[in-house]
């Protein structure tokens, strides 16, 4: 592309044809101030605040939406634009309740700093003139509506990045506000809670319940991890303020997500109220009594080592790390050759021979064939994707046995009889896209690889590291009640591993390596404290097959520790050649 | 004491915004060797001097007629008026009630409230009456000075004075001299 020059305040600067102002003079290091402009939203003009002089132009021009010409000429900080924009704040701060000291979101507030920006040290005109409501009726959130300056940008957040057009205006002028549905409360509409609204508002409009007024926002610390409560891998922003966790936040550069977080993700991954396991205990008499790591680890082994291989099992959860899940291999694969072994998922049936396709091709094709497979239940940040390219254009097609939260979108909804009918259309399209889940029988798995020469293919795995699960074996045969020393790497799961360990015989020997209390933990005869995904760097396979770097936020809870560092200490009891967990775990990472 | 004459008081305000003043600490012994202190609330003498004083100082909200009147009288005897903490510059704390109008503040505050017997709202003609809505300073006089915070901090004071004292009136504060709250 040819570039064009354009002279920003005397300043010469190459711009590319096309680009707005706003994006020409960010590309030149000069500082234009912007409100209702969010990098990851298509730019409106509504604020007015980024008014620029364009030589030539009757009126100021906003910067965030007027494209660049050549040789054009342009004042981003004349007394005039000035004037101007503080003609526009001083109209703002004016409409509604913008008293900082009772607002949470005081010290971390695009329109605050645009009021120190432009010295806006007292009122031009009269504010508090309208009392709104406040909406607190969503679970996780609440809208106050006193302190929303009409950015728009919650509702193209909904529009355009979750595709769930929940949000809009209504009313005119003073009056207007923004409302979900057709006038519903936010916690009665279709609004799916997950929170991308609260990380676009530049106020202290739509604020996170839990963490309101806990630290001001200069004083939080953010570290980058990844979601480990499903297989998508999201991008999430640990926010933190002196060790304690505060919230999670969208992590705009993130390659599966770019941004996105579901309700689980973004609010429920917080709220686990189990009670945590602090120390390693052991069962003595039928007591559990604490004892060091050494001792336990010591017992561990020594109880692993003594059991036929045919009588050994391994259970594990899919929430693991690539590195504990590659020990978990050389330990009870390689070394000790359990012949029991089972994961709490199991992966999507394997398309060898399909072109495995990226969550991001989904909004490059133009029909997507979903089959035996529920994200807006399992996967939720995959069904905003498909819906994001539903609104451009793109159709989907179901093959379902029941209904599922996209049927609604989909042109056409067949039963699993008529699967041949889904293929045929996908056939006929252009860039079809076939996603599919773990409840793909292998009837329908067979009338998909039909496609395998046209379509892309992406596997929507349940649980979390499942593919690393499956790579590694872990997932094989079980039958708990032939066992005579059971392995449980429960993590932080619950319910699942409960189910299966439950066949245990009274006899069998159980060691428990997980996060929290539960019915299981008690049973245990060894518990082996772990430390939460909160607290855990490691690193993870998605759905896609990508890897991902996760980075522990927090340091763990009392004595419990990491993953891996458990099972590497384990290993090395067990007079594992340290090689051996090394090459398990770089397997995982190509 | 030096020559510059510094009158300070206060409307509808609560002593926040004196008692960071008071919070320049030693620093309030430097700045006596350039002014006098005339009039304070919290000094024996209350009203700024007839014949004038160089800074007057306003802190809180015009909230009644009374408010008015004092800021009228502190702007007629000052040469540059200084409107110190939110409440005198955006009606701060006391402007939340224009969020549920004088008349409904009055009633809860005054009859309402859970714990009073037989209440009654105050309107002895020698009491400011309350307005409808409660105003920064600068709707009723002219403010040379806008100094926000909620309080100020000290530091944020002690740049104004030192400004002032040099002969000069900020047109826009610094940034580290400007908070909100
Ligand atoms: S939304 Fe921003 S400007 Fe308004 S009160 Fe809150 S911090 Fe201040
Ligand atoms: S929480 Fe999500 S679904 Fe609900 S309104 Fe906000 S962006 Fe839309
Ligand atoms: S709620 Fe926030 S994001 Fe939405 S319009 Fe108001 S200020 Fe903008
Ligand atoms: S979609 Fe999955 S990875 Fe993404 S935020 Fe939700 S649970 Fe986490």
């Amino acid at each position: 592309m040819s570039t064009i020059t354009i002279t920003m305040n005397g300043q010469k600067v190459s711009a590319q044809p096309g680009q707005s102002i706003l994006r020409a003079a960010q590309a030149a290091g000069i500082d234009i101030p912007t409100l209702c402009h969010h990098p990851a939203l298509a730019p409106i003009g509504a604020c007015r605040v980024c008014l620029v002089e364009v030589a030539g132009q009757r009126t100021l021009q906003p910067a965030c939406t007027f494209p660049v010409a050549d040789r054009m000429e342009i004042q981003t900080e004349s007394p005039k634009v000035v004037r101007a924009r503080k003609f526009v704040l001083d109209l703002i701060f004016s409409e509604r309740n913008h008293f900082c000291m009772t607002c949470e979101m005081s010290g971390g507030c695009e329109l605050q700093d645009l009021g120190y920006r432009y010295g806006l040290d007292h009122w031009a005109y009269p504010t508090y003139t309208q009392r709104f409501p406040v909406d607190a009726s969503p679970p996780h959130h609440l809208l106050d509506h006193n302190r929303c300056v009409l950015c728009r940008r919650c509702l193209r957040a909904c529009a355009e990045l979750v595709a769930n057009h929940t949000l809009d205006l209504r009313q005119r002028g003073a009056n207007t506000m923004v409302t979900a549905d057709m006038d519903a409360p936010l916690g009665e509409s279709t609004c799916v809670n997950c929170g991308t609204c609260l990380n676009v508002c530049p106020t202290g409009a739509l604020v996170d319940k839990r963490s309101a007024f806990m630290a001001r926002p200069p004083d939080v610390e953010r570290v980058a991890t990844v979601c480990s409560q499903c297989s998508l891998g999201c991008g999430v922003n640990v926010v933190m303020h002196r060790g304690h966790v505060l919230r999670l936040e969208s992590l705009w550069d993130a390659p599966v997500s770019g941004g996105l977080l579901c309700r689980t993700g973004r609010f429920e991954a917080l709220a686990d109220g189990r009670p945590r396991l602090l120390e390693p205990v052991r069962k003595s008499k039928g007591e559990h009594v604490p004892i060091s790591w050494e001792a336990a680890l010591a017992a561990a082994s020594q109880r692993l080592g003594a059991t036929a291989p045919s009588r050994l099992g391994v259970f594990t959860t899919t929430r693991l790390t690539n590195e504990a899940m590659g020990l978990l291999h050389a330990i009870f694969v390689r070394h000790l050759k359990a012949a029991h072994r089972g994961a709490s998922h199991s992966a999507a049936p394997g398309m060898t021979a399909c072109r495995c396709g990226k969550l991001a091709d989904i909004a490059d094709s133009d029909l997507v064939l979903l089959a035996g497979s529920d994200p807006a239940q399992d996967q939720p940040v995959a069904s905003f994707l498909i819906k994001r390219a539903l609104d451009r254009g793109t159709r989907l097609v179901t093959v379902e046995s029941r209904p599922t939260e996209l049927t609604a979108f989909a042109e056409t909804a067949f039963p699993p009889q008529q699967i041949s009918k889904a293929v045929a259309l996908a056939r006929a399209a252009e860039k079809p896209v076939v996603i599919y889940g773990a409840d793909l029988t292998p009837t329908e798995a067979t009338a998909l690889r039909k496609l395998e020469a046209k379509a892309v293919f992406i596997p929507l795995h349940p649980g979390v590291n499942t593919l690393t699960a499956e790579t590694f074996e872990l997932n094989g045969k079980m039958d708990a009640a032939a066992c005579d020393t059971l392995f449980i790497a429960a993590g932080e799961e619950n319910g699942t591993i409960e189910a299966v360990t439950r066949k245990a015989g009274p006899k069998a020997f159980v060691i428990v390596q997980a996060s929290y209390g539960s019915a299981l933990a008690d049973r245990a005869d060894l518990v082996l404290p772990m430390a939460t995904w909160l607290e855990r760097s490691g690193t993870f396979t998605n759905t896609e097959g990508t890897v991902h770097r996760a980075h522990a936020a927090l340091t763990p809870s009392g004595q419990s520790r990491p993953d891996w560092d458990i099972l590497g200490r384990l290993a090395e009891r067990l007079g594992l050649d340290a090689t051996i967990a090394k090459d398990a775990i770089l397997t995982c990472r190509v | 004491m030096g020559n510059v004459l510094i009158a300070t008081d206060w409307l509808a305000a609560c002593a926040g915004c004196h008692m960071s003043l008071l919070d320049l600490d030693e620093r309030l012994v430097e700045l006596l060797y350039h002014v006098t202190f005339t009039s304070s609330p919290v000094t024996d003498l209350k009203h700024p001097p007839e014949s004038g004083v160089t800074v007057g100082i306003l802190t809180g909200a015009i909230s009644n007629t009374h408010n008015i009147e004092v800021a009228r009288r502190m702007r007629s005897r000052c040469t540059y008026l200084v409107a110190v903490g939110d409440c005198a510059t955006f009606g701060g704390i006391v402007g939340a009630r224009n969020l549920v109008g004088t008349q409904a503040a009055l009633r809860r505050a005054y009859l309402e409230t859970e714990s009073t017997v037989d209440g009654q709202i105050p309107d002895s003609p020698e009491l400011g009456r309350p307005l409808d809505f409660v105003t920064g300073v600068g709707d009723v006089v002219k403010v040379d000075i806008f100094l926000p915070g909620c309080p100020p901090r000290p530091d944020d004071l002690h740049y104004v004075f030192a400004e002032v004292l040099s002969g000069r009136i900020p047109v826009m504060l610094p940034r580290e001299n400007f908070r909100y709250d």
